[in-house]
Formats: structure tokens, sequence, C-alpha cells
């Protein structure tokens, strides 16, 4: 096909969304709801997922160091912790730490008692971990048991177990409700972009007579869907943007709510933009275009 | 040149709507099919389309053996033909020029030919001062007249005119004929499907009569027009 041809039927494609601009708008509508649902859905999974993360991240795991270990097995105990794989953080807590923090924890009278007791300190030396997979706890908890000079790990297994049964319940139900809404939306979208071809399709008879190829006949539907495509997409990063921004917004203002997810536990939508509108971009325009050209094959075929 | 070689149809509903037809129309000729409602005029119009395929025997169109034609290949036989519809068919979103020029366009003709041949083709049908006008601004004489501009413009060795007439008033019934005449004097081949006895008669030439898929008349008459 010549330059010029392509040219000419791109422009063609470019003309028909304004020339049938009741069936554009009808599309445009649809596909910016459908577009609107599947991302809102993502964005929330994802939010959701990054907020049960930071709850993993805080169970810290305890490894208290055998009674009696000098300064150089502490300190040894501690460089063989960061050696393991699964570990993000380790911070040493003396005893004499521990001891102050309790008696600081008490009523000022028992204070008075127990400041006198601080040389028979019975509290151990110990190791808080944080753990990167809490997946992996338990391997990792074999692991900071088998370290000399390691008298006990004190790990929440139990804690762990229940967050990766909510994860995964909730990975389900994500997935699934993202596939529901995704099947839903191109189901009509198909249909909507077949009532628009269905109203053309005398026209797509005509161009059958004249010896129209089926390509020549399918590049400028094909560009009309991606263009309307792509426009629902642009409204639709938008929107995306002004209610996201809204909810995070009564969120971060709400120092209860703020308290329960965490500082930090929510995307900020400068960070993701960029991959929200691409998104976007790409579903609606390959939505778009192939929604048209499957509503267009029925009518085409000579 | 079209050639049906002992053709047959019968649709998938049981309807037989040719039987055994044998007919030969040379390149240059200009004949009418004639014929009541029903008679096998349109089967015989989708056989040379190739809308339908024969259920018996051989159809050839333009040198394309129909029978052996692959679907991908519809459109190069569709190009060597030029097609005038009772219903005129035009695409309502474009201009008669761009209507017109839609023929050039999908045979990926220049962009300097289609600018040079387009306008000469509508202004040998009298409509230069149209160009601009979209379909449903013209009348229904018009609109015909673009069709067969449409149908001229890439100069096809064969056009099929069915029923051209059928929407138009009297008058201008003759005016179209005339101009299919005009085009037929330049050496395309025309065949013109008809139910109106009178333009017949008027002119006269090759007439071939269609009844419960039979030919039943295949002549050249004189016509009034020659007689007077």
């Amino acid at each position: 096909m010549k330059f010029s041809s392509i040219k000419y039927l791109t422009g063609q494609g470019i003309k028909s969304v304004w020339k049938n601009k009741m069936m554009t708008f009808a599309s445009f509508c649809i596909m910016l709801v459908s577009l609107l649902l599947v991302g809102l859905c993502i964005l929330a999974a994802i939010n959701l997922n990054k907020v049960i993360s930071g709850i993993e991240g805080k169970n810290e795991v305890v490894v208290i160091v055998l009674d009696g270990t000098d300064d150089e097995g502490i300190k040894s105990v501690g460089e063989t912790i960061e050696k393991l794989t699964n570990i993000s953080s380790v911070n040493f807590y003396s005893r004499d730490d521990a001891w102050e923090n309790m008696v600081a924890d008490m009523p000022p009278e028992q204070q008075e008692v127990f400041k006198y007791a601080a040389d028979d300190n019975p509290l151990p030396d110990t190791y808080r971990v944080t753990v990167s997979d809490i997946e992996k706890l338990a391997d990792t908890t074999n692991q900071l048991n088998g370290i000399e000079n390691v008298e006990k790990v004190l790990a929440p297994t139990e804690f762990a177990d229940i967050l990766l049964s909510i994860r995964n319940i909730f990975s389900i139900v994500a997935l699934a409700l993202i596939i529901a809404l995704a099947v839903v939306s191109l189901v009509i979208i198909s249909n909507t972009t077949r009532t628009s071809v269905y109203s053309r399709r005398k026209e797509i008879n005509i161009m059958k007579y004249v010896g129209a190829t089926n390509k020549f006949i399918n590049i400028p539907f094909f560009i009309e869907g991606m263009l309307v495509g792509i426009l629902a997409a642009v409204a639709a990063f938008f929107l995306t943007m002004f209610v996201y921004n809204g909810l995070t917004d009564i969120i971060t203002e709400n120092p209860q709510i703020l308290n329960i997810l965490g500082v930090r536990s929510l995307y900020e939508f400068k960070d993701i933009m960029w991959y929200v509108l691409g998104g976007y971009v790409i579903a609606g325009g390959v939505i778009g275009a192939i929604g048209t050209i499957i509503s267009t094959r029925k009518y085409v075929r000579v | 040149m079209i050639e049906f070689k002992d053709v047959s149809v019968t649709y998938s509903s049981g309807v037989d709507a040719l039987h055994n037809v044998n007919l030969k129309i040379n390149d240059g000729d200009f004949a009418f099919v004639v014929g009541s409602s029903g008679a096998g005029k349109s089967t015989l119009i989708k056989l040379i389309l190739k809308e339908i395929d024969a259920t018996e025997g051989t159809v050839l169109v333009n040198g394309f053996n129909l029978k052996k034609l692959r679907r991908r290949k519809i459109p190069s036989l569709r190009r060597t033909l030029g097609i005038v519809f009772q219903d005129f068919r035009l695409i309502p979103t474009m201009t008669v020029y761009e209507n017109v020029a839609f023929v050039l366009r999908v045979i990926d003709a220049p962009a300097k030919y289609i600018s040079s041949r387009v306008p000469y083709v509508i202004s040998l049908v009298g409509l230069a001062h149209k160009a601009k006008s979209y379909p449903d601004e013209l009348s229904g004489g018009e609109q015909q007249r673009v069709a067969l501009a449409r149908a001229l413009v890439n100069d096809p060795q064969l056009i099929i005119a069915d029923e051209p007439t059928g929407n138009i008033d009297p008058a201008l019934s003759y005016e179209i004929v005339e101009l299919l005449k005009g085009i037929n004097e330049c050496g395309t081949t025309i065949l013109m499907v008809t139910h109106e006895h009178d333009i017949v008669r008027h002119f006269g030439g090759r007439i071939i009569n269609i009844n419960a898929g039979n030919i039943v008349f295949d002549e050249v008459i004189g016509g009034a027009n020659e007689v007077q």
C-alpha cells in the first residue's frame, strides 16, 4: 500500500470520529466507565497490598542472646544475622536499654524500688530483626536459632500466618474482580462498537462492491476505534487522578485511619501517574482497535 | 466479457433460481436483461459480482473463472467492473467528489491521476457544479449520475446497471440510459437489468428475457428511436 493511501485512510479514520459523533460518544462513554472501573480496582488492589506489606514489615523477630555471652560474642551474633538473606533490618537492644525502658514504663512508686535493683538486671541482650518476606519467616527463624550464642528466637509466626491468609484471600478476590470487570467491559465495548459498525454496514457494503480489500475497509475503523479508546483513556486518567487524590487526601487528613494503615502506606499519585496513563492508553487503544475490528469482521467479509 | 456455461443456482432454502443457463455477452455489447420479479435477474447479477456461487456450471467474467476465484481475490474481480444500483448506494458521509474518488483510492491510484480524472468524469455526467455536495443534497437523478460517474471512473471493462432507473422520474430515466449508451459507444460493455419495458422498447438492442430461472428470449431488436 502506498504512503498516500495510508495517509488517506488514517485521515478517514480521524474524520470518522467526528462524522459519527453520536456513536463515537456512546463508545467513548462505555470505554471511559470500563477503564475507570478496572483502573480504580487495580489501584485499590495495589494499595491494599502495600498496606498489608507495611503491616508485615512492622513485625519484629526477637533474637535473645545467651546469658553470659561476652561483647565479642554479642557482636558476632549481630554480624551473622546481617548476613542472612531474608533480613530487612537488625537493631541491637542491650539488656541495660531494656531495663531502663522497662523501669521508665512503670508507675513512679515502683520505679523507686526497681532503680536499686539495676545490678541484678535479669533481662537478656536482644536483637530486634525484621524480615523482608514474611512467607519465609519459619525458615529464617530456624536459621536464627542455629546461630552460636543465640538462646531463643521469638517470632510472631501465628500473626504472620493470619496476614498471609488475608493477603492470599485478598489477592484472589481482587484478581477475580478485575477479571470479571475486564470481561464485562469487553462485552459491553464490543456490543457498542458492533452497534456503531452496524449503523455503517451499508457504507462497508458499498466499499466491498467497488473492490475495496478487507484491509482497506478495516484501517479507518481500526484508527477510529483506537483513537476513541485513547481519548477515553486520557479522560479516565484525569478522572482517576481526581478521585485518587481526593480519597488519599481524606485518608491522610484522618489520623485514626493513618494510624491503622501507617504513614506512607499508600502510593502517591505523582509516583504512579505514568504507569496509570500508560496502562490506560495501551488498554484503551488496544481494546478500541481490536473491538472495532472484531465487530467489522462480519460486515467486511466479501 | 461474461460467459455462463450450464449454470444452475439452487438456494439453501430449496428455491431453484436459475436452470442450466447458457449466456455470452461479448466485449462492447449493450444488453438489457428483463423479466418479472423472482425470475432470476438478481441471481444473475449476484453471480457476476460473486456474491453467491453457482450450484452447477461455470461463470467467466472479464477473464476470471468465478468457480476457482479465491475469496481474497474478489476485490480484483470487482475492480474490473462498474456497478450502478437502483438505490444509488453512495456513501452518505462523502461528497460527490469523494464518492467518485473513493474507487480510485481503493486501487491505489496516484494522487495526481485522481485529481485530474475525478473532475473529468463528474463533468461527463454533468455534475461539475455539484462536486462538493453530499448525496442527500442531490435529487434522485443526480444521485444516479454520481453512481454512474463512480462506475465509470476506473475505466472498467464492464458496467452492471441493476434497475438504474427504478428510483427516478421517467424523463430522467431516459437520460440515464442515454448516458449508458454513450459510455457503451466508447467500448465499455453494459449489462442493464430492468423491468421497464418502455425503456427497452425505446432503445432496443440485445434483449435477454429471463423467466422462472430460464432464458426464454435472447435476441437483438430495433428500438423505437431507431425507427424514428
